[in-house]
């Protein structure tokens, strides 16, 4: 179908202006990194600063341990990712593949936790780890950012469990698999878009959380992650936005590198020919 | 290769029985095609057959060996599913592969099998390809292949043809046919397509509600159909049936009476059964007349509708009532409007019980 010409711009304007929206943000943070202290507050704003500050980001890689919060950030987000796909890999099959009493009300109750507010789960979580002695250790992230991402998860995984047909299950049964067998060596290579898209979105969840790092590691600077480190260069009477900014961009990086890696995976369509 | 032999395996979800008590025995080298209209169990007893669905209650034996509480994997059967199947994210050839490699089959043996099945149907040229590369023929081909290859016991396939255009399906009916003269495994076929059943079953066993209604040979099936749903689901068009009185040993049906020889001690209201092919335009024993409501042309056929006093629509049809369907032959233009004499020879009828539907 032609489109015509108003549909064409209507259809540009929205995407160029949801772009926009998007992008401005990562635009006004690179800007803020590369202007000058003097650049940041006159008005009206600058939009390209005149002298692009390029050695803010040696220097501030040099200043604070960007590269120690990043690995404590990248160690917490993976084992979140690890564990969180473990249990809603298992989880979301089940729920999608085998009819059990209650089975969809579970369901439905696993994704409630997901209505409550993080803040909600802060003190009783604060508590439990306090009695293992855990609070300053890495593992309150990794834990506490699993009961955030757990149930999400397994609803996305169900839903894309389901899309895919039992019969490649019983055809790989029939062919001398076990239950488990099928699954891992048919069900979940099929799977892998939204196994990607899954684990993006758990990975994403668990680098931007502050609410957490913030309640559980305040006392271990050791283990502060990216999110909270760069909240402790603002100082009480002067904060250096360009420095925080610059800072912020290293910690953009790694989502981004990561998304490119995982976006060939994130291409659906993996099922096409398996049936008519 | 195997005979296999289903004894009274039943299957119920809580109260609801989908399969009553079910024995067949089939013999090794054998082609048997389990057919009914939607819901009968036909599939639900495949399913049990391959160890995908436990059964309630029952045994299946498959040769000498009890497979009931078998997984699918050890009871050396191979299937052939109604979608294909097909892994998307293997080729071909890891395709047909697979469940020899899942069997710890060694690597040269593993290709020389393959490639043996893949000569059989057609698909060398495809041995790299995904299965999203494939037409439909050539999946269907690769998931015959899958069967084959693991030279098992027993083939079990649900519904395959149904996914194809019709003159696949033909095409691929009469492969299927060859394939297993050729290599002689015992079948296990479903469908619901009478045509399918007819023209590849050394037997059949026609179900409808969980149970089994007839089991024969096709020609058997056509000929003496054990009772009502069987006499309309086998043959196309279907049989016609009539409301009509026996007594004594006479008959009212078409508006007259007729002596027979049959069922003479049976006394009340009784529903005949006449083939549309045995309808015919000439002079026979019985004569009536007719205002046809549609004649459909097929050339040197003509299939003339018509309504009678006390017609019936046969059980599996779709419910479209066109009334009765004579199958005549004849080449000429045939008076829509005018009457025409129709007659049978009441050797052709077929009486069944009113209430029981049994073949009288």
């Amino acid at each position: 179908m032609k489109r015509s010409f108003a549909q064409s711009l209507a259809l540009y304007a929205t995407v160029i202006f949801t772009l926009a929206m998007i992008l401005f943000p990562v635009y006004w943070l690179l800007v803020t990194a590369l202007s000058t202290t003097n650049e940041l507050y006159r008005l009206p704003p600058t939009f390209w600063p005149a002298d692009p500050q390029w050695g803010i980001f040696a220097r501030v890689w040099a200043a604070k341990p960007i590269l120690l919060w990043l690995w404590n950030s990248m160690l917490a987000a993976v084992g979140s990712v690890a564990l969180s796909m473990l249990v809603s890999v298992s989880a979301g099959y089940a729920l999608s593949r085998y009819s059990m009493r209650g089975g969809a009300t579970m369901g439905l109750f696993v994704l409630t936790a997901k209505m409550l507010p993080a803040t909600l789960l802060v003190i009783p979580l604060f508590s439990i780890f306090s009695s293992f002695g855990l609070i300053g250790s890495l593992w309150t992230l990794v834990l506490a950012h699993s009961t955030m991402i757990i149930p999400f998860a397994t609803w996305m995984l169900k839903g894309y469990f389901d899309t895919i047909p039992k019969e490649l299950e019983q055809a790989a049964m029939v062919d001398g698999c076990s239950p488990i067998g099928a699954m891992v060596r048919v069900v979940l290579p099929i799977a892998t878009p939204g196994l990607a898209a899954t684990a993006l979105y758990a990975f994403v969840l668990s680098w931007a959380d502050y609410a957490y790092a913030r309640t559980f590691l305040v006392n271990s600077p050791d283990n502060w992650t990216a999110n909270l480190g760069i909240t402790t260069m603002q100082g009480e009477y002067v904060t250096y936005w360009n420095d925080i900014s610059a800072a912020s961009v290293f910690i953009a990086v790694p989502i981004i590198a990561i998304y490119l890696f995982l976006e060939r995976y994130l291409v659906g369509g993996l099922t096409a020919g398996a049936e008519k | 290769m195997a005979n296999i032999s289903i004894r009274n395996v039943s299957k119920s979800y809580g109260a609801l029985n989908v399969l009553r008590p079910f024995s067949l025995e089939i013999e090794d080298g054998e082609f048997v095609v389990l057919v009914g209209p939607s819901g009968c169990g036909k599939s639900t007893m495949l399913k049990i057959l391959a160890g995908l669905e436990p059964a309630s209650e029952g045994q299946i034996f498959i040769g000498e060996r009890e497979v009931t509480d078998l997984s699918p994997g050890d009871r050396d059967i191979a299937m052939v599913f109604q979608n294909y199947a097909l892994y998307p994210h293997l080729t071909v050839r890891q395709n047909i592969g697979f469940g020899l490699k899942m069997r710890g089959t060694d690597k040269a043996e593993l290709d020389r099998r393959v490639d043996d099945a893949a000569r059989i149907l057609e698909v060398t040229p495809y041995l790299d390809r995904k299965p999203k590369d494939l037409s439909g023929g050539q999946r269907q081909r690769v998931a015959l292949g899958r069967a084959i290859v693991r030279q098992p016991q027993a083939f079990l396939m649900d519904e395959p043809l149904s996914n194809l255009d019709a003159k696949l399906r033909v095409h691929m009916r009469a492969e299927i046919g060859a394939l297993h003269k050729r290599i002689g495994v015992t079948t296990v076929y479903v469908t619901h397509d009478q045509v399918e059943a007819m023209t590849m079953a050394d037997r059949v066993v026609i179900m409808q509600g969980g149970i089994i209604q007839q089991i024969a040979a096709p020609d058997e099936l056509f000929n003496n159909p054990a009772n009502l749903f069987v006499a309309g689901f086998i043959g196309s068009p279907g049989m016609n049936f009539l409301n009509a009185d026996l007594t004594a040993g006479r008959l009212t049906a078409f508006g007259q009476q007729m002596e027979l020889t049959r069922a003479a001690n049976h006394h009340g209201p009784v529903i005949v059964g006449v083939r549309p092919e045995h309808l015919t335009l000439n002079d026979a024993p019985v004569t009536f007349g007719v205002r046809p409501t549609l004649v459909e042309s097929l050339g040197s056929e003509k299939y003339v509708y018509f309504d009678t006093e006390g017609a019936r629509i046969a059980d599996g049809e779709d419910g479209k009532t066109k009334g009765l369907i004579a199958r005549v032959s004849h080449s000429g233009p045939l008076p829509r409007q005018e009457e025409l004499r129709l007659g049978f020879d009441p050797a052709h009828l077929y009486l069944f019980d009113a209430r029981t539907g049994a073949r009288l």
